[in-house]
């Protein structure tokens, strides 16, 4: 699947050099950091909330538990964790700084804001210890980057031993003829809502790509096995629409 | 616990318990009035924005 020689990389349905991936990415999210929960609700239905939900169900956040939320953005993922964990601790780390500055503007932050730090770095080379975090999350953030793979060798670095990661992501459907009804569907609608809403066809049609691209549930499972997680296992949500892979260090 | 009213914008030192630089791993040292964090291996110094470290390298200042 991967060929350590070929050095490009998916970019939506576009084929770039690794070096431009990155770039490209904070390009799409600097475009819609003010939009992007107007849009994740319109794209998804809303379902993404009843996702990010089960993902807090799965993970069961406990008191005191420190958490790295990566490409957490807009901080979605990091308020619902220490609402539920009762107190403890979030890093929110993301490639582009807008998005975080979005994130530091909403109420919850300000009421969290003890709770809550925000740095600006890449999933790749996270600027954090070893062994420092109880959790790990990463949100609809994994498929945009540049080799997912090292991010995830990244998580497995700075959880502590006995740390957990969690990862959201859209996936594949299992039967061809649901594909083909979602395809039409995410191809068709999601630009022009996108150029409705947030006046960024381009950035949407992106993201629907980049969906496509993203491996499905089991060759995610090696690649989270690989990285040297045990216990890896992932659940279906909404049919395959989306998964969540969680994984221990151990 | 503090509610320091720059506690929005401003710099948290508590975060240097955790970070370091992105290339080297090693520790790195605050520089109040630059606002910056200062790798001395990597010979960078990091940005730091509103209160939010730039921890990456193409944002990175070299160190002469």
């Amino acid at each position: 699947m991967t060929n350590a020689d070929d050095k490009t990389t998916h970019f939506g349905f576009e084929d770039i050099p690794e070096s431009q991936k990155a770039g490209r990415v904070q390009g799409v999210f600097n475009s819609v950091a003010s939009k992007y929960d107007v849009m994740n609700d319109a794209m998804s239905m809303g379902i993404h909330r009843i996702w990010k939900d089960a993902m807090m169900d799965w993970l069961a956040p406990r008191p005191g538990q420190k958490l790295l939320d990566v490409a957490g953005g807009t901080g979605d993922i990091s308020f619902r964790f220490l609402k539920r964990a009762g107190h403890g601790h979030a890093t929110v780390l993301d490639l582009t700084e807008p998005m975080l500055v979005e994130g530091r503007k909403r109420a919850e932050a300000a009421q969290m804001a003890d709770s809550l730090d925000w740095v600006t770095g890449d999933a790749m080379k996270l600027p954090f210890r070893d062994n420092t975090f109880d959790v790990y999350t990463i949100s609809f953030g994994i498929r945009n980057v540049t080799r997912p793979l090292d991010a995830l060798r990244e998580a497995y670095r700075v959880l502590k031993p006995g740390g957990r990661l969690m990862v959201l992501e859209f996936s594949q459907l299992p039967n061809p003829g649901m594909q083909k009804l979602y395809d039409l569907y995410s191809f068709n609608v999601i630009p022009r809502m996108g150029q409705a809403i947030a006046g960024d066809r381009d950035s949407y049609q992106y993201l629907v790509e980049s969906i496509r691209k993203f491996p499905d549930q089991e060759t995610f499972l090696g690649m989270v096995r690989e990285a040297g997680f045990e216990n890896a296992k992932y659940r279906n949500l909404t049919m395959g629409v989306a998964c969540l892979h969680s994984g221990w260090k151990i | 616990m503090s509610e320091t009213p720059e506690r929005q914008t401003g710099f948290d030192r508590r975060m240097l318990e955790a970070l370091v630089c992105p290339l080297t791993g090693a520790t790195l040292s605050y520089d109040a009035e630059r606002q910056e964090l200062v790798s001395d291996r990597a010979r960078l110094a990091f940005p730091i924005r509103n209160g939010i470290p730039i921890m990456l390298e193409d944002e990175a200042r070299a160190l002469s």
